[in-house]
């Protein structure tokens, strides 16, 4: 393979190098990227049926799929027609992304290759280098618009390459990773402006973590919304008093969802660190009536314009979250009557397993449904969405308490997904406890670990040994459909499709299709190289339907491995990209 | 096959859940877990495959940080070590400059670069299965740190004055622990911060009125002959001082030579070469009983 100066191979080049002919592979590669079209504004507001264009496939958030070739009939005859071996190193989550036949890979060393979708063959790799003491890791999604494929890195650089060589058009340095800000997701690109969230706000640099607006064609930067609220503004002396130096936390690592309508990015943030309020000066609540303890705009959904990155609204779903307890995950723009009346709202489960809406032309507070068991939320107010915290669970220096779910999550980073022919929201997620112990971790200078509390993660005191779920939640009426239960953790996000079916996947390394309307389990992959955590996409490549789910021990809930030690997994962490299809 | 559910009853199931804790509390949960630190449990090294074992054994490998105010009395340690078990002291300088690094990062170093690591905590229960730490080869202190010429002891603080402390260290818990007993209007506000260095900087740039830092950070600083030099330490009163023995951190599966660094540590501070190293250096600390 020849390596040109910007690092992208190309396995025609090879071909005739070796041969002095193209080899008929070749052909084939070159002839399916050379028909590939520029993602266009409109490609992204109303996707081709058989395209993967962003994280969730649609701006909505959705996760759906109207493919339908694969269905409820014919699920059962789903056969592995190519697999791709992801280079190991580092853990992935990854989303590929699909246009016109071209699947998008990004693997954790930050290799990125496109690969025709209908045989498997690969067409060109670009290899971006990350510094040395940057830990290789995936990335869970990233953009496609025009003609650039849009990538996130882990030393938190937005990188643009041209989606049919592979070259680099730019690289751009969003913030100095030397302080620990990083990406673990990519970007979303709306109304022509690349927005991506940062992550990494622990401990290595106060101030919060951000989103940022960028220009398509030059990366350049446009705007900058910090997630920890500052100035001399009630958000702002919502941190006890603690000065800007000492807050941290609030890390930005998904994606958000987008409304065209109302030109607004709806994005998540997560919890304030350290967990532990008494450490991180938000206990006890200062006697100041200028100043709450709510800490913003952490566990928030954000709304703001893509163009300027003005903040229009935000909504604090979990104030002062002691147990990493994160609203940071998916926004799903969901249009439905609520109390008699259309509503257009944004839809989010957090870890705690509690579905909640706002709408979103206000942000104000709908409803919420709870779902897996949980102890820490004693009551939740009907009109605000504000909640009453069980005392007990709240970890105190000296105690160990007790709460369910255990700080992974019901339901964390692996995404729900909405049908719109059922009307239903499906959850991947698992029941589970754990016993809090505050724990100071200050084992070396410059090496620490966690957020100064330690779990021992144990089975919910009343439940039956199956941790894995699959929930189907009506979302007309709230109410629950059907239940798909196993003791396997649910690892994967859900994935919906035009043909009844619920694609999920697992740690014990399986991949599960569900009846939509059901729950019975119609079809169930062999045993792939490795547990299932990531993103399953469906799309069509040469007419057909192609379902491609990567494999791959990415910790998040895979850290209940605790909990099933009877799943064992292969030591050296494989990562191996797998497509199913109907067989011909 | 699926399971028909009804939705949620908060209160009923809460109540469950309440009855059910109350016996878990008395009665151990049929399964239960290990405690483990909270990322990346399972620590990887990139190409891990691809590192051996070592072959070479006439050495002892040993790792320091620059970024470790004691990096130099380290290594000066590990030599004597190292001399102590009849090997070659060989180097490792880690030349990162992450300001921060998970403690799972020192994994891949101990496979490719080490046998042992200098530098570490002795804190129980703070470490993952996959690592241990030596018997201590000195001892240190958490100080209290004031510019203020009438702050002469944490006492003397008055309240509402805030107290700057790097964030999630054995001493912060205790100092959060203490204010916690104390009624609301006697408590100083604790502003955690990221590192012991970001602690003493609050200090001089008057955010903070006294700062709570590990002592050899202290001792960098002020050696460098920064700004900070005028920064004294205050008696902790009414807090009771916080010492930590100090090791050097190796995979637990090294139960030989872990248990040979463990006499040779033990005999280097019989014949007082410890104590010499600590006093060559001025070193804040004293050798481990």
């Amino acid at each position: 393979m020849m390596l040109n100066k910007s690092g992208h191979r190309t396995i025609l080049m090879t071909s005739v190098l070796a041969f002095g002919l193209y080899a008929p592979t070749a052909f084939a590669q070159d002839s399916a990227i050379d028909k590939m079209t520029p993602v266009t504004t409109e490609m992204l507001l109303n996707p081709p049926d058989g395209d993967w264009l962003m994280w969730r496939r649609t701006f909505n958030g959705w996760g759906y799929s109207p493919l339908d070739e694969i269905n409820k009939e014919n699920v059962a005859k789903l056969d592995l027609v190519w697999a791709w071996g992801m280079t190991p190193g580092g853990r992935t989550q990854e989303t590929p992304l699909v246009h016109d036949g071209i699947l998008y890979l990004q693997n954790s060393t930050t290799l990125i290759q496109a690969i025709n979708g209908a045989t498997g063959d690969l067409i060109w790799e670009y290899q971006y280098d990350l510094p040395e003491d940057v830990n290789p890791g995936g990335e869970r999604s990233k953009a496609i618009y025009e003609d650039k494929l849009i990538i996130a890195t882990r030393d938190a650089h937005l990188l643009a390459l041209d989606a049919k060589t592979g070259k680099l058009i730019w690289d751009k340095q969003v913030a100095n990773s030397k302080y620990g800000f990083s990406f673990t997701s990519g970007p979303l690109v709306a109304n022509g402006v690349i927005v991506q969230g940062t992550t990494g706000c622990g401990g290595g640099q106060p101030g919060g973590c951000f989103y940022t607006g960028h220009d398509v064609n030059t990366g350049e930067e446009l705007w900058r919304v910090n997630t920890i609220a500052r100035g001399d503004t009630p958000e702002g002396n919502s941190w006890n008093g603690v000065p800007l130096e000492s807050r941290f936390g609030a890390s930005a690592w998904l994606s958000g969802s987008y409304d065209p309508e109302q030109n607004l990015i709806f994005a998540g943030v997560g919890q304030p660190y350290p967990w532990n309020a008494e450490m991180s000066g938000l206990s006890p609540k200062s006697a100041d009536p200028n100043v709450t303890n709510n800490a913003l705009y952490t566990n928030s959904t954000l709304a703001m314009d893509p163009n300027t990155g003005e903040l229009k609204w935000y909504h604090q779903y979990l104030a002062n979250d002691t147990l990493d307890l994160d609203y940071a995950y998916e926004r799903l723009l969901i249009d439905l009557p609520f109390k008699g009346k259309d509503r257009q709202m944004v839809v989010t489960t957090g870890k705690l397993g509690i579905i909640e809406a706002l709408d979103r032309t206000t942000g104000e507070w709908l409803w919420a449904k709870e779902t897996v068991p949980q102890n820490v939320v004693f009551s939740i107010d009907q009109t605000t969405g504000a909640k009453t915290i069980n005392p007990e669970t709240v970890p105190v220096i000296g105690e160990t308490t007790f709460n369910c779910p255990a700080d992974p999550g019901a339901k964390a980073w692996q995404a729900t997904a909405y049908s719109p022919r059922t009307k239903t929201l499906y959850l991947p997620m698992v029941e589970f406890c754990s016993e809090t112990t505050v724990q100071p971790l200050d084992p070396g200078e410059i090496y620490t670990g966690g957020g100064r509390q330690t779990y021992t993660r144990v089975e919910h005191p009343d439940g039956d040994g199956n941790i894995g779920q699959v929930r189907a939640v009506n979302l007309t009426d709230l109410s629950d459909t059907w239940m798909y239960r196993q003791r396997p953790p649910i690892t994967s996000s859900t994935l919906p499709t035009g043909g009844g079916i619920v694609f999920v996947g697992s740690l014990d390394r399986k991949f599960l299709a569900l009846d939509d309307e059901t729950g019975e389990v119609l079809w169930t992959s062999g045993k792939l190289s490795n547990s299932l955590e990531s993103f399953p996409i469906t799309y069509e490549a040469d007419g057909k339907q192609y379902v491609a789910i990567v494999a791959n021990f990415a910790s998040g809930l895979g850290r209940l491995a605790s909990l099933t030690p009877e799943i064992k997994l292969p030591q050296d962490n494989p990562a191996t990209l797998y497509v199913f299809a109907l067989g011909d | 096959m699926p399971v028909a559910s009804t939705p949620f009853r908060f209160t009923v199931v809460h109540l469950a859940l309440v009855t059910a804790m109350s016996i878990f509390t008395l009665a151990p949960a049929s399964v239960s877990a290990q405690a483990e630190p909270e990322f990346f449990e399972r620590p990887y090294a990139p190409n891990q495959w691809e590192l051996g074992k070592r072959l070479d054994e006439s050495k002892l490998r040993y790792c320091v940080d620059p970024r470790d105010p004691d990096w130099e009395v380290a290594a000066a340690i590990a030599d004597a070590i190292a001399q102590g078990l009849l090997l070659e002291p060989v180097r490792y300088t880690i030349t990162s400059e992450q300001v921060q690094e998970d403690i799972t990062k020192v994994y891949a170093l101990l496979l490719e670069h080490c046998d042992i690591q200098m530098g570490f905590k002795l804190i129980s229960g703070g470490y993952a299965g996959w690592a241990s730490v030596t018997r201590p080869y000195y001892e240190a202190a958490y100080v209290l740190v004031a510019l203020d010429p009438d702050v002469n002891a944490l006492a003397d603080l008055g309240p509402g004055r805030p107290i700057g402390a790097s964030m999630g260290t054995s001493a912060h818990v205790r100092l959060v622990t203490y204010l916690t007993a104390l009624p609301a209007e006697e408590r100083w506000p604790t502003y955690p911060m990221s590192s012991n260095d970001a602690a003493l900087n609050a200090l001089v740039n008057g955010t903070v009125d006294v700062a709570l830092v590990w002592a050899p950070t202290l001792w960098s600083r002020q050696r460098g002959g920064d700004a900070i030099a005028n920064l004294r330490v205050i008696d902790p009163n009414p807090l009771p001082p916080t010492s930590l023995g100090v090791g050097a951190l190796l995979l637990s599966q090294e139960t030989f030579l872990r248990a040979a660094v463990d006499e040779t540590i033990a005999a280097l501070t019989a014949d007082g070469t410890i104590a010499g190293i600590l006093e060559q250096y001025d070193f804040p600390a004293k050798v481990s009983p």
